[in-house]
């Protein structure tokens, strides 16, 4: 046992910290591994609104109101936050989706929502 | 007409709007469920809003109820049995699933090693 013991310490490779343990917010063959940054949810927001066919692109920015300063109506609002919803693939209530009438809204509500991607 | 009949008013056209807009969302998204392939969804969708534009200027308020009963109905009888739900979400295919570890756990990577070899 003494011998056995004696050639192991010999024989082991001493433990190193995994090079994958660093980041905490790294998982492996996880879908959801990160989260997305602002920017990139800002960059992401205002290319799905600005590809909406009756939007004009360059009135498009940060905080601007779908059917005040866009022109657009409540169900061209439903229509693009249902585009909002696949470009991140989130599943938002009814309740809160009509409520969502901006891109400044939108940018929120995607920003802080733990499943976008 | 009085100031508490006009805002009463009000309130029940802004709680038409809403309804309206709620209905059309998911009216949308059943025909994404019953479309086979997207630019089979674009002419659904094209249709479905011509049916919801058709009725745009109804200006009486009890005509309004009852259309949009009328499609309620028509949406519920036509509803998708096996709708697309987003796969975190409740019903979905990844729901709790794979959840993240709790804050404060960790995983000690020793390898079978106990402390006192």
């Amino acid at each position: 046992m003494a011998l056995r013991a004696a050639v192991l310490r010999h024989l082991r490779v001493p433990i190193q910290t995994a090079p994958w343990r660093g980041g905490a917010s790294l998982r492996l063959m996880s879908s959801h591994d990160d989260h997305i940054t602002k920017d990139e949810v800002i960059d992401r927001v205002l290319s799905v609104v600005k590809d909406f066919p009756k939007v004009d692109p360059s009135k498009v920015s940060p905080d601007v109101h779908f059917q005040k300063d866009l022109g657009l109506d409540s169900l061209d609002n439903v229509e693009i936050v249902m585009a909002l919803e696949e470009e991140f693939k989130l599943e938002i209530p009814d309740k809160e989706a009509v409520k969502i009438d901006s891109t400044h809204l939108a940018i929120e509500y995607i920003s802080n929502h733990p499943m976008s991607s | 007409m009085s100031l508490t009949s006009s805002a009463a008013y009000l309130a029940r056209r802004a709680a038409q709007k809403e309804r309206v807009q709620i209905l059309y969302r998911r009216a949308l998204k059943d025909t994404l469920n019953w479309a086979v392939h997207r630019h089979l969804f674009y002419d659904d969708a094209s249709n479905l809003r011509d049916r919801f534009d058709q009725n745009k200027h109804v200006e009486d308020v009890d005509t309004i109820d009852r259309l949009i009963a009328d499609a309620e109905a028509s949406y519920n009888k036509w509803r998708h049995p096996d709708p697309y739900i987003v796969p975190w979400a409740p019903g979905g295919s990844k729901f709790n699933r794979n959840p993240t570890p709790p804050q404060g756990i960790e995983i000690v990577y020793d390898f079978g090693r106990e402390d006192n070899d």
